[in-house]
């Protein structure tokens, strides 16, 4: 009987020694720190080393991380208003659902609490309502260099488009993972000029695609399966993420990706509607645009950062790989973001529409 | 030593009472039912019949669009078909595992159970890597100079199927299995012992005692499939669109979650009749298992 009076005495003990104390971690937690959205992986491992571990050591502010950029869950948060996130890292497709609706769920930046310093040295067309952009990436002509001998590989889009010359299988990707159909490929392979591309004629970029249908394999629904079938060798052609290849290459994988016509876009940091750290999110975002911390993430994960000033502290030979060096950045576009968040008399987005129209014309 | 007395003293008998009926045990599993799984289903169909006003259009947009007829058509065909394959291959495979003596059946069913503790992703996988151009078989026939060109034997119907079969396989064993165990195989010697040849015994006998599990392998296979969209997604081809596609469409990248809900609510319908239908057709106390 005693034991068991001692037992219980103990285990209350115990219970409150975990109450208090994990209270007051929390606490601990609860005042300074900013929680990080992000794509997870590699990636965000040297995220960690080149960012979040160095902010917190000058700052003090605690940043958590945690991936993916889920679109539902950012929408569950600020529905319900439990909300968990405060900066995230994530693509203009997420950007655009996230913001053609009634109503946003990214705050508009205050670009008066960023550094003006650090806006000059933007590249100006990641400066949007909702983003800033982070890191560069591109769809680019992918391929296997078991296929495609250096030199005799295709160089445009429309060499992607001449099977004869070019044989293999191409890979494109589905709606079914949020990309949309890549009309300014489409367009490009069909012979209009990179500079005239848009407002889109959405007619003849389905009568291009329709021209190579029958010699694509796989239509991807995630960038990962796209760049795991060309490692692999499953396709020889891929119309994919060029910096996600350059990776791969990295690590000696035989692909390499031809950075003329490619269409670039921006991995931008936005901020959840409603986020309970505002100011840290502001400060963190403003530490990582430094140029010296971009350079930093881009000699480990080949994006271009969004910074001009980064390529100054770059290895030449890894600059040289990257798609915002000057001679790669000059081969190709910039997406206009504009044109996709246009609303026609249906009142839907492009965007909206083009891939409705993509779920239908997969079928055929 | 002191008696122990209880802080509160009820009317034992009654607390005894209480305790000791089904519906208490069952209760907390009722709680928990009502409220993860309950609760968010008639709010998701709230959501596909309000917005904000009652409004049958969710409903309406699903069957205006002709891509949602075919991804349902689609659905259930390869889950039929994927059904049907699990019990012709699944249905020998567990009555050879229920006649085993118990060491070698456990060392096999280890074999079966290992899968289905595999991730789903990385079983698909596996089959990218055995089917593809430069998989293993396409290899293996090329270099024999059996075959020139690689068979196209993934990002098709076909390749769909052997991965979805091999996904589905560990639950139309587990049901068939748990239900031929229990068949007393007396009653097969009684039969031959009159007269009955082997064959005559298994289809007058066995087969219609196994009918609970292949009834309820088969109804659980089907609706599993009907809502599988990993497999699918990565051996399947264009035209192989599943159900589970378009709504994980609508909810992750259209933000449509009113559509998504109908569009669920109009598979968990169809699901429910036909599972009432075949019931009907073959009779629920052999669903249920009811000895006969």
């Amino acid at each position: 009987m005693r034991g068991r009076g001692l037992m219980g005495l103990g285990f209350i003990g115990l219970l409150l020694v975990l109450v208090f104390g994990i209270d007051g971690n929390i606490r601990a937690y609860a005042a300074k720190q900013v929680v990080v959205c992000n794509w997870g992986g590699n990636s965000a491992a040297f995220e960690k080393e080149c960012f979040y571990d160095p902010f917190e050591k000058e700052t003090g502010i605690r940043v958590i991380m945690t991936s993916p950029p889920d679109v539902a869950k950012i929408k569950a948060q600020v529905d319900s208003g439990n909300i968990e996130w405060d900066v995230i890292l994530t693509d203009i497709p997420a950007i655009l659902t996230l913001t053609e609706g009634e109503k946003p769920y990214l705050e508009e930046l205050d670009y008066s609490k960023i550094d003006p310093v650090l806006l000059a040295q933007v590249i100006p067309e990641v400066k949007q309502k909702y983003s800033l952009g982070a890191r560069i990436y591109s769809f680019n002509i992918a391929y296997n260099t078991k296929t495609f001998k250096p030199g005799a590989h295709p160089k445009t889009w429309a060499d992607v488009w001449d099977v004869k010359k070019f044989p293999g299988v191409r890979s494109f990707n589905n709606p079914y993972g949020g990309i949309t159909p890549q009309y300014e490929v489409f367009l490009m392979a069909d012979g209009v000029p990179p500079d005239k591309l848009y407002p889109i004629d959405v007619e003849r970029a389905w009568k291009s695609i329709d021209k190579l249908k029958p010699y694509i394999n796989k239509w991807y629904k995630s960038h990962a399966e796209a760049v795991q079938m060309l490692v692999n060798g499953e396709t020889d052609i891929a119309c994919t993420i060029g910096p996600r290849v350059i990776a791969e290459k990295w690590k000696g994988a035989a692909v390499d990706v031809e950075y003329n016509q490619g269409k670039l876009a921006a991995d931008n940091w936005c901020i959840i509607k409603g986020s309970k750290n505002k100011e840290e999110a502001y400060k963190l975002i403003n530490y990582i645009m430094d140029a010296k911390r971009q350079a930093c993430l881009a000699s480990k994960v080949p994006y271009g950062p969004s910074n001009r000033e980064a390529v100054k502290y770059l290895d030449p030979k890894i600059a040289d790989d990257l798609n915002t060096s000057p001679k790669n950045l000059a081969k190709q576009t910039w997406q206009n973001v504009r044109w996709w968040v246009e609303k026609g008399p249906d009142g839907k987005t492009n965007r909206a529409r083009s891939i409705e129209r993509f779920n239908q014309w997969l079928l055929k | 030593m002191s008696k122990r007395r209880f802080i509160f003293s009820p009317d034992i008998n009654v607390l005894a009472k209480i305790t000791r009926k089904p519906l208490f045990l069952v209760l907390p599993l009722i709680l928990y039912m009502s409220a993860f799984y309950i609760y968010p289903l008639l709010r998701m169909f709230i959501l596909s019949l309000f917005s904000p006003d009652l409004t049958a259009k969710h409903y309406q947009s699903f069957f205006q669009t002709p891509t949602n007829f075919y991804s349902l058509r689609v659905t259930f065909e390869i889950s039929l078909l994927v059904t049907s394959l699990c019990l012709l291959i699944g249905y020998p495979l567990s009555y050879y595992l229920s006649t085993c003596p118990s060491r070698k059946a456990s060392l096999l069913f280890i074999l079966v159970l290992i899968p289905l503790w595999t991730s789903v992703l990385v079983r698909t996988y596996a089959w990218i890597v055995i089917l593809g151009r430069n998989g293993v078989i396409n290899q293996i026939l090329q270099k024999s100079g059996i075959i020139e060109q690689p068979l196209k034997l993934i990002y098709n119907r076909l390749g769909l199927t052997i991965g979805m079969v091999h996904v589905m396989m560990p639950f139309m064993v587990l049901s068939l299995y748990s239900v031929m165990v229990g068949i007393d195989r007396n009653l097969l010697k009684a039969a031959q012992n009159l007269g009955a040849s082997p064959f005559r015994a298994f289809r007058k006998i066995f087969f219609p005692l196994s009918m609970p599990g292949i009834l309820a392998g088969c109804i659980l296979v089907f609706i599993i499939s009907t809502g599988f969209f990993v497999t699918p997604a990565l051996l399947g081809g264009p035209k192989d669109l599943m159900i589970a596609m378009i709504i994980d469409q609508a909810v992750e990248v259209l933000l449509n979650w009113e559509f998504a809900s109908a569009a669920s609510f109009i598979l968990l319908f169809l699901i429910i009749t036909i599972f009432l239908i075949s019931g009907k057709v073959v009779g629920f106390d052999k669903l249920w298992g009811k000895k006969i």
